[in-house]
């Protein structure tokens, strides 16, 4: 079996330098010292007060934007899935602008809009009622909660809404023949059986809370506090003190296992199995007299999501001054003259940026075509451990990923800092498991006599491959291509930690200028990355035929 | 912007005729010309982003065939990726200048700098010269406290340190951060000296701003989001208000920390001829006069003069600090800091 | 000449102890139609596979006539092995028109030009009726049409052999029936040596020349559907082909077989007396009479335990009086016995029909 030792050889590679290498580092860094092992950096992290609120700190911001993201995502899938609430299509697509919005930069335009004295919400109340003190102030841990789940809510959303999709109203019906009244009904049937959707889309937003970078050092440094991501990213600073950061990497490392595994746990036992009811209409509900009142609920969370910060950022673009009053006085293109043509490091960035992109998403979606082609297809013995590696980097937070990277590739006999491989690595790793669950579900929709009814009529593997197998999986493949993608162009957390002047991307430029204040051209910058997500969401929508919420199995 | 582009344009072209009749034609031409081979510099810089890429225009335009990739950030950070590049065994570096004068200390310590004095800077002061020869003052700035007009009136307005622990500024200050600033590093040192660690404890009672960049609080204070800056390089804020933004410096009267800036060729510079070219550039009364001028910033040449409503360093109080103390406190202040404000 | 030889087939699939197939052994002659009969999971589709070279044996050779297409170490790819296959899910290719993949077979065929192509793709589509259809997508069909689509495709291409794996399964009840008679008319007019294969015994018995019963990756008997009916060799195949009476007893004498009191003679065989003996015997070959006055050889007195209508038969559940004996007889619509009458049973020793392994 030669074909399955090239396979091996190959996955046993790539996991070697994509994990197992740099988690092993990270592992050793974090218990050696300059007079042998030890485990005082650990103690450190926990004992050292300023160390132990940043754990607390990021313990409370995940469980508040689980809960938060709960509040706002679980109505408006209810409402989108099972009411008859005008404008679904506007509000699945606002939601799904939400969910691809790089949330630092969402953070970075709520400092516009909420700032307690500059913002611009908080100076139109204080111009409205007189009040001189502020509506909000976004530099406080609820602050952050907030705009960290605004871009969080939609993986409770698309929980919610695909599984909501799949109950039939019959299940519903059966209990109010026999007797059981709306609120029942939803309390007994309804809610138990979106329940593991609801608790797996906690879990989800939760992961991305504690994994998160960008919004915490853009609200909670200038408040005074730290969070893990924050806390390991100022271990970098002069004198590093990687051992530490190698430390505090771990308690996040072993959350985000812990919570994977119990969401796969919950699905497993009463997923979608359950709920899987074949057949059966889905009545939506008659909101009556609520249609108008539930759509500007919707349009409201969408207000704080996209309108609002969209707005500013383009306000700030096009202003002299972002937080003086829109006039041809202060209107200017000065940002984009100064963004693209006099500030050196843009261009190289958005070069970098997307180099980096293309040939992550091109290496990535062939990568992840070929290991859910050879899984699903049972190519070589131990398949099922060859899926299990492609979904591990599920587990690593980009801060960690990179910081064990950073680790492994700074010394011999691989010396990738410096690099954009570094960077590379960093995304392959991080973006594999998105692509490979895109191209398994892809090639899971291709049966194997399709290959076969080819084979047998004359065509060799790789015709049937090339006639048969690709024309299928292609959209599919594209789709896993643009994830990738999207991935990669907004990735700042491993980033940051992995840059070097001449390997700068996008996010770390926008970060790198925001330290600055440099608000004009960040805004610039920000919907330069805009316009590059949404192009290649509507690519990934024309590839599927449908939209990128809708349910992947 | 104030300079426009036919100003900046006719100073470049003023700065091309002054080195050609400056300076001796045959020498001058084949230093231009190694340099030419190298064909650029990288210059990592904690001179704001867009004086620094103003600077390097104005060299690109003098010297064309040379570019300089400016590398902008805080100078902390600068020293942070010099020594990570190190590490990993990365020469990227030829010119380093930043805010934090222990910086230099250190570099030279670890024999990562190189020996070269700038045409013409015997007459500097001696705060801007290091006395082994590795690195010298580009330019000098104050710290000052700066505060919004449209917010407090000017004899409201905190006139010393001091003042600053007044509640009454309660959730209304706004402080840059030492471990990404250098001139917020040496301020911390200075007032530190001044009125002891037991300051900055009772400031950040004050629920004090945190922001980076010794730049980014008067942007701050213009934008209203905070009413007075507890720090910031005087240069900015002296900007800032050039700008036509509410903002007004305060220089306070215990005394004013003076920052000044080193510049060094490091030791492995992959474009050493270039990088003296720049760095020699960088120190033509030309260009320091227009650090003055269009920045805003004090330096080291005796014969620059300064815009009329800047205050003469001499008529202030200075606080100065020795660099050998700031590299050595490096890491201290910045723990004390944090320990401080929280982050 | 493509009589197709299966030696010694053993194949186990990966992590799983016992066999799929296992030591099977089968020939099927030049123009046969040979359908392979089992209940669920006995290893036909895997022998279909086998066949196709899809899966490579572990052990055992396949021969098409005398070219080798399968040994150890020694395997022909199965695109070259000149066959065709008709799959239960039909394997329509989504992307591809009717006309496109009813062609797909002879763009390998290097020798064969472009106008003769479309011709054999014109004239295929009309043998099953689809004429006029050879623009539309598969989606956009029925699923007898899919069907007729499917098999077309295999027979476009003039293979030796053609596999069919339950090709009819997916259809209703009457499609089924009809495209029975069309695939065994096909059949007919290719003379294409074929493997069906099929769980459902009445598609066997009216589609092939031959059928090989299946029995956990054995072959448990082959013969004509009249001879596996007559003469099923096993409890197992008697009891898969039609409905069946086993009747477990002792031999008493070479040819009679004793349970609980009730002697059976059965035709032509030679017991060892003592020895344990099965007979299968055919309910409708049991004959209803009157009850016997005096004792003869294979007439029995029996009553009437329940009785079933079945339209044109009727039938009974009878227990032999004196034993334990439950048989089911099939007696004529015209009389019609009611429970706890009693009735004669004649059994005739040629009905009697002894099987191995007791
Ligand atoms: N890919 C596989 N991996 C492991 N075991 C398998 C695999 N495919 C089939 N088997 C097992 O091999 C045996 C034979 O399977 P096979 O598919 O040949 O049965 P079959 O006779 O075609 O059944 P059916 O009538 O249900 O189609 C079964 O016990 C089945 O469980
Ligand atoms: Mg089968």
């Amino acid at each position: 079996m030669d074909r399955a030792l090239v396979v091996w050889v190959g996955a046993a590679l790539a996991l070697v330098f994509l994990m197992a290498m740099p988690l092993a580092w990270l592992t050793v860094m974090s218990v050696s010292s300059e007079a042998g092992t030890t485990l005082g950096h650990y103690r450190y992290v926990f004992t050292d007060p300023a160390l132990a609120k940043s754990l607390w700190n990021t313990v409370v911001l995940a469980f508040w934007v689980g809960l938060v993201s709960i509040a706002i995502g679980a109505p408006l899938a209810w409402l989108t899935a099972r009411t008859d609430v005008p404008g679904q299509g506007l509000i699945r697509g606002l939601v799904l602008a939400s969910f691809v919005t790089p949330p630092f930069l969402g953070a970075f335009a709520w400092e516009m809009l909420a700032g307690p004295n500059a913002g611009l919400l908080n100076k139109v109340w204080r111009g409205v009622t007189g009040s001189d003190h502020p509506l909000v102030n976004i530099y406080t841990m609820p602050g952050l909660i907030f705009v960290v789940a605004i871009y969080t809510f939609p993986y409770v959303y698309i929980m919610i809404a695909n599984t909501l999709a799949l109950i039939a109203s019959d299940l519903e019906d059966a209990a109010s023949i026999l007797g059981a009244g709306r609120l029942t009904v939803a309390r007994t049937i309804t809610l138990p059986m979106v329940l593991p959707a609801i608790v797996s889309g906690f879990i989800l937003s939760v992961l991305q809370a504690l994994a998160l970078f960008g919004s915490p050092a853009i609200l909670a440094l200038p408040a005074g506090f730290h969070t893990i991501t924050t806390q390991v990213w100022s271990f970098f600073h002069f004198p590093p003190k990687i051992e530490a950061a190698a430390a505090i990497s771990m308690p996040l490392l072993g959350a985000t296992a812990v919570l994977l595994w119990l969401q796969k746990r919950l699905l497993g036992r009463r997923g979608y199995a359950a709920v899987g009811g074949k057949g059966g209409t889905r009545r939506r509900i008659a909101l009556g007299a609520w249609r108008v009142p539930a759509l500007l609920a919707c349009l409201a969370v969408m207000a704080c999501a996209i309108f609002l910060p969209y707005g500013i950022l383009a306000k700030a673009a096009f202003s002299r001054a972002w937080a003086q009053p829109v006039g041809w006085d202060n209107l200017t293109l000065a940002n984009f003259t100064f963004t693209f043509f006099e500030y050196g490091a843009t261009r190289a960035a958005i070069v970098n940026t997307l180099e980096l992109g293309v040939i992550t998403a091109s290496v990535g979606a062939v990568l992840v075509a070929v290991l859910a082609y050879v899984t699903n297809r049972r190519l070589v013995v131990g398949h099922q451990i060859v899926a299990f590696l492609a979904f591990a980097p599920v587990v690593i937070p980009g801060i960690v990923l990179a910081v064990a990277l950073f680790i492994a590739y700074t010394r011999p006999p691989f010396v990738l800092y410096g690099t954009l491989a570094i960077l590379f690595i960093a995304y392959l790793t991080k973006e594999m498991p998105v692509g490979y669950g895109q191209s398994d579900a892809t090639f899971r929709g291709i049966p194997p006599d399709l290959e076969d009814a080819g084979r047998i009529l004359g065509a060799g593997r790789l015709r049937v491959l090339r006639d048969i197998t690709a024309p299928l999986a292609k959209s599919g493949i594209i789709a896993a291509w643009c994830f990738i993608f999207i991935g990669v162009i907004r990735e700042l957390s491993a980033s940051i930690i992995l840059f070097t002047p001449n390997t700068k991307v996008m996010s770390v430029v926008i970060f790198d200028l925001k330290e600055e204040g440099q608000f004009g051209a960040i805004a610039v910058l920000g919907l330069v990355m805009l316009a590059l997500t949404f192009v290649t969401v509507a690519i990934v929508q024309r590839a599927l035929g449908r939209d990128v919420l809708g349910a992947r199995e | 912007m104030p300079t426009s582009p036919l100003r900046l344009a006719a100073f470049a072209l003023a700065v091309v005729v002054a080195l050609a009749v400056a300076v001796p034609v045959p020498a001058q031409d084949a230093r231009v010309e190694a340099a030419r081979k190298e064909g650029k510099v990288v210059w990592y810089t904690s001179l704001v982003l867009p004086s620094a890429e103003r600077v390097a225009k104005l060299f690109e335009t003098a010297y064309p065939g040379i570019k300089v990739e400016v590398h902008r950030t805080g100078s902390e950070r600068i020293l942070q990726r010099v020594m990570q590049e190190l590490q990993a065994n990365i020469r990227n570096a030829d010119v380093i200048h930043t805010s934090d004068a222990g910086h230099f200390v250190l570099l030279k310590g670890k024999n990562l700098l190189m020996k070269h004095a700038p045409a013409g800077v015997d007459p500097f002061p001696a705060g801007f010269k290091d006395k082994d020869g590795y690195y010298y003052g580009l330019r000098a700035t104050l710290n000052v406290i700066a505060y919004n007009t449209k917010a407090v009136v000017a004899a409201e307005a905190p006139k010393s340190w001091k003042e600053l622990l007044d509640p009454k500024w309660k959730g209304k200050l706004v402080t840059a951060h030492p471990g990404y600033s250098g001139v917020i590093a040496t301020h911390v040192l200075a007032l530190s000296h001044l009125h002891g660690w037991d300051y900055f404890k009772q400031l950040a009672q004050n629920r004090v701003m945190i922001k980076q960049s010794a730049a980014d609080p008067s942007v701050v204070v213009a934008s209203g989001e905070r009413v007075v800056a507890v720090n910031g390089g005087e240069y900015t804020a002296y900007k800032a208000k050039k700008k036509g933004n509410p903002i007004e410096i305060v220089y306070p009267r215990e005394g004013v920390p003076l920052v000044v800036s080193p510049t060094a060729i490091t030791a492995f510079a992959p474009h050493p001829n270039a990088a003296k070219l720049f760095t020699d550039f960088t120190f033509t009364r030309d260009v320091q006069q227009f650090l003055a001028d269009s920045e805003g910033l004090y330096t080291g040449h005796p014969d620059v003069k300064y815009p009329a409503d800047k205050p003469k360093l001499s008529d202030l109080k200075l606080l100065t600090v020795d660099p050998e103390e700031l590299e050595k406190r490096n890491e201290e202040i910045k723990k004390k800091f944090v320990e401080a404000f929280g982050a | 000449m493509s009589a197709v030889r299966l030696k010694g087939l053993t194949l186990r699939y990966g992590g799983v102890d016992v066999a799929a197939v296992d030591n099977l052994s089968l020939e099927i002659g030049d123009g046969e139609l040979l359908a392979l009969l089992g209940p669920s999971g006995c290893g036909k589709t895997t022998t279909l596979r086998l066949v196709a070279g899809f899966l490579d044996p572990e052990a055992g050779e396949i021969w098409v006539g005398d070219r080798c297409l399968s040994a150890p170490g020694n395997v022909v790819p199965p695109e070259r092995r000149r066959m065709a296959m008709i799959f239960q899910s039909y394997a329509l290719w989504p992307h591809l028109t009717v006309a496109q993949n009813v062609g797909y077979g002879l763009r390998f065929k290097r020798d064969l030009a472009r106008a003769d192509r479309e011709k054999r793709i014109a004239e295929m589509l009309r043998v099953v009726q689809l004429a006029g259809y050879e623009a539309r997508y598969p989606g956009e069909l029925s699923g007898g049409q899919q069907q007729r689509v499917a098999v077309a495709r295999a027979l476009v291409v003039e293979p030796e052999i053609l596999l069919l794996d339950e090709p009819l399964s997916n259809l209703d009840a009457n499609l089924r029936e009809e495209m029975r008679f069309e695939i065994r008319r096909l059949h007919e007019a290719f003379g294409i040596t074929t493997l069906y294969v099929t769980h459902d015994q009445a598609e066997a018995m009216v589609i092939s020349d031959r059928i090989a019963v299946l029995q956990a990756g054995r072959v448990a008997q082959v013969g004509t559907p009249d001879a596996l009916f007559e003469r099923p060799r096993t409890r197992f195949v008697a009891e898969f082909i039609g409905k069946t009476n086993v009747v477990d007893g002792v031999a008493a004498a070479p040819d009679v077989v004793e349970h609980g009191g009730v002697r059976l003679t059965v035709a032509g065989a030679r017991f060892t007396p003592g020895a344990g003996v099965a007979l299968s015997v055919r309910p409708h070959q049991i004959d209803l009479v009157e009850p016997p006055g005096a004792p003869a050889p294979n007439v029995f007195a029996a009553t009437v335990r329940r009785s079933s209508f079945l339209g044109d038969s009727l039938d009974y559940e009878v227990t032999i009086t004196g034993s334990d004996l439950v048989l089911r007889v099939v007696g004529p619509a015209t009389r019609r016995l009611a429970p706890g009458q009693v009735v004669g049973l004649r059994i005739d020793p040629s009905a009697c029909v002894p099987l191995d392994g007791a």
